[in-house]
């Protein structure tokens, strides 16, 4: 059964890329415009990876890892942050949010998707 | 010396004897008679000073009941009589010559002192008086001499104090013109010193005496720092801190730099402080970090997207023609998304910065305007938006750029197509009021409108509405732009508003031509 991955970003071409790059490795991918609608997504599709921009409307993508990490059941699923404002986040602080890696626009959709799989594979 | 003729049988000198002659030492007459009782007897004395000789002459001249005798003069009687005649004789002459010496001394010395001569001495006028006339010159000398000194004391202490008045006055000359606020207080904690700006920062008026620091600093921390600087810090001690004090405009902060001023020992005489506002200098660095932010995350977003589709064709993963073609496009809007934000950047801080030379001439607002809803018209009519002009006649000129003026219109145009659903309306009206010789363009939309709180910072750069973020894409600098053409290269006003869910009207006054 194929992993599932969802994806937020409120940028469309970022979304379609990444989860074409996905979907064509094999993966399930459900997406997502903003932080409220991937707080949604993820509590009813229980995905087993989040894919998340830092900066998005409604929800930002540190607030929405914040509260799957509160949410008994989606405590569990790991994050990658993407973000085009060079943030940088504490390791604690990474921690406590369930989130694994940050990684800065412009990326490589190849490189993505072997820390996807790496992921996904450790989590196995 | 004593000259002695004591004629009394009982002549000697007992203790009453010993104050009549001390008597004599302090008699202004340095001479008088004398009836003292010695022994029972009573003895007629005679005493005068000798000044020539030094000395005394004292004349006992017996009891005065032994003076007379049935047999007529007693023979010491009659000695005595003629030992008194020449001891009056000797003593009136002395006396004589004494004060005549004395006067000529008196009017020399009040010759002098009236005169006020320089240089003069007393002549001697007898050897009587030579070591009082040597004192007196000698005294005369030394007191010349101090005098002389004196005098060239207070010369150079007004010197000096011109030179300290100088001083004081190039100092207050560079207190005042330094746009810092500067208090100079002293050793008591009251302000000796201050500035323009300081009397504006703390609401005091200058030329008041000597405050104490709690009446003009209202901010007890701060006046804290100030004794603390005075009391434990030394001579050249210098401290820089930050320091927050509320003032009607809000908060504000200012970097405090204290500077202990040397007395004339060791110690600290007083304090000078100087209060920098920096609130605006850290608003400004707050800004040019949210704009790098800002700007970085605007131009990452499209470059991400570029590359990741790049890469995408690189690794073959667009198999079909139509997906290939697909990912050209959003490459090449991408690119163009790219080239528009930072031609935008360059215009706002070109503008800004005052680089841009307007090339302003007579221009007819409405034909500037119907050539950008030229460039519209296709975008609009892909979502059946309408587009209804009201223009006034091209007569009605304004003196602008008209390249700017168009990217302005543009750019208002732009966003109402943007944010207005499908099926709305677009109205660009302009009005001329004759009376305030101005002429006003509006654009009106029937779009998604904006929200009242987010109005005040909606020409602000970068600041996109989040409401509306998902209806399309921006950069938030496009009203910042038309804000900086309008206002800043024009000279004219940009106002918005809008209700949400009814629409929104933007709109610009440009002063006619004359």
């Amino acid at each position: 059964m194929a992993k599932k991955i969802l994806i937020a970003d409120d940028e469309s071409h970022i979304l379609h890329v990444i989860s074409l790059k996905l979907r064509n490795a094999g993966y399930e991918v459900i997406c997502a415009r903003d932080g409220q609608e991937a707080f949604e997504l993820a509590t009813s599709q229980l995905p087993d990876l989040l894919i998340t921009d830092y900066h998005m409307p409604c929800l930002s993508g540190l607030e929405l890892c914040h509260r799957l990490k509160h949410e008994p059941t989606t405590s569990h699923i790991p994050a990658v942050m993407l973000t085009a404002r060079g943030y940088h986040l504490e390791p604690q602080d990474m921690q406590q949010s369930g989130i694994l890696l940050m990684i800065s626009k412009p990326f490589s959709p190849r490189e993505l998707l072997t820390t996807v799989n790496e992921m996904l594979q450790k989590a196995a | 010396m004593v000259i002695w003729a004591d004629c009394s049988e009982s002549g000697d000198c007992s203790r009453s004897i010993r104050s009549l002659v001390a008597s004599i030492l302090f008699h202004p007459e340095g001479a008088r008679w004398a009836l003292q009782c010695v022994r029972r007897s009573k003895i007629l004395f005679y005493l005068s000073l000798l000044f020539g000789l030094g000395g005394m002459l004292y004349i006992g001249l017996g009891a005065l009941n032994d003076l007379r005798g049935p047999g007529g003069a007693h023979p010491y009687l009659r000695i005595g009589s003629v030992l008194l005649l020449v001891a009056a004789a000797i003593g009136t002459c002395a006396q004589i010559f004494l004060r005549r010496d004395y006067a000529s001394l008196r009017l020399q010395i009040q010759d002098i002192s009236q005169r006020h001569l320089t240089g003069s001495h007393v002549e001697a006028v007898s050897s009587d008086l030579l070591p009082l006339t040597q004192a007196v010159n000698e005294l005369l000398e030394t007191t010349e001499q101090s005098v002389s000194e004196s005098v060239m004391r207070v010369k150079e202490l007004e010197i000096q104090l011109k030179v300290a008045t100088n001083e004081r006055r190039h100092a207050e000359a560079i207190i005042h013109s330094i746009s810092d606020a500067v208090l100079v207080s002293n050793n008591f904690d009251e302000v000796v010193l201050a500035n323009d700006t300081a009397a504006r920062t703390f609401g005091f008026e200058l030329g008041a005496d000597r405050l104490p620091i709690d009446q003009i600093v209202k901010t007890s921390s701060l006046t804290e720092l100030i004794r603390d600087m005075r009391t434990s810090g030394s001579r050249n001690s210098h401290r820089v801190v930050e320091h927050k004090m509320r003032s009607d405009q809000g908060m504000r902060i200012y970097k405090v730099t204290l500077n202990c001023v040397a007395d004339n020992g060791d110690g600290v005489g007083g304090v000078v402080t100087v209060l920098h506002d920096m609130t605006r200098e850290n608003e400004v660095a707050q800004m040019k970090n949210d704009f790098v932010s800002s700007v970085s995350h605007e131009l990452r977003t499209p470059l991400a997207s570029i590359k990741a589709y790049v890469e995408m064709l690189i690794d073959g993963e667009a198999e079909d023609h139509k997906t290939q073609q697909e990912f050209y496009e959003v490459i090449q809007g991408e690119a163009n998304r790219l080239s528009r934000l930072i031609d935008n950047i360059l215009s706002i801080s070109r503008i800004e910065s005052g680089l841009v030379q307007t090339n302003r001439k007579p221009l007819s607002l409405p034909l500037v305007i119907k050539e950008a809803i030229e460039v519209i018209t296709p975008q609009a009519k892909m979502k059946q938006i309408g587009l209804v002009e009201k223009m006034t006649p091209a007569f009605y000129q304004t003196l602008a750029d008209k390249d700017m003026i168009y990217q302005a219109v543009l750019n208002l145009l732009s966003n109402a197509v943007k944010y207005t659903p499908e099926g709305g309306t677009i109205t660009v009206e302009t009005q001329v009021n004759e009376h305030k010789h101005t002429v006003t363009t509006f654009i009106r939309d029937t779009g998604a409108g904006i929200p009242e709180s987010d109005l005040p910072q909606l020409f602000e750069k970068f600041y996109r509405v989040e409401r509306n973020n998902g209806m399309a894409k921006g950069t938030g600098l496009g009203l910042s732009l038309v804000k900086q053409i309008i206002e800043t290269a024009h000279k004219g006003v940009v106002r918005v508003e809008s209700q949400v869910g009814v629409g929104t009207t933007f709109s610009f006054e440009l002063e006619l031509c004359q």
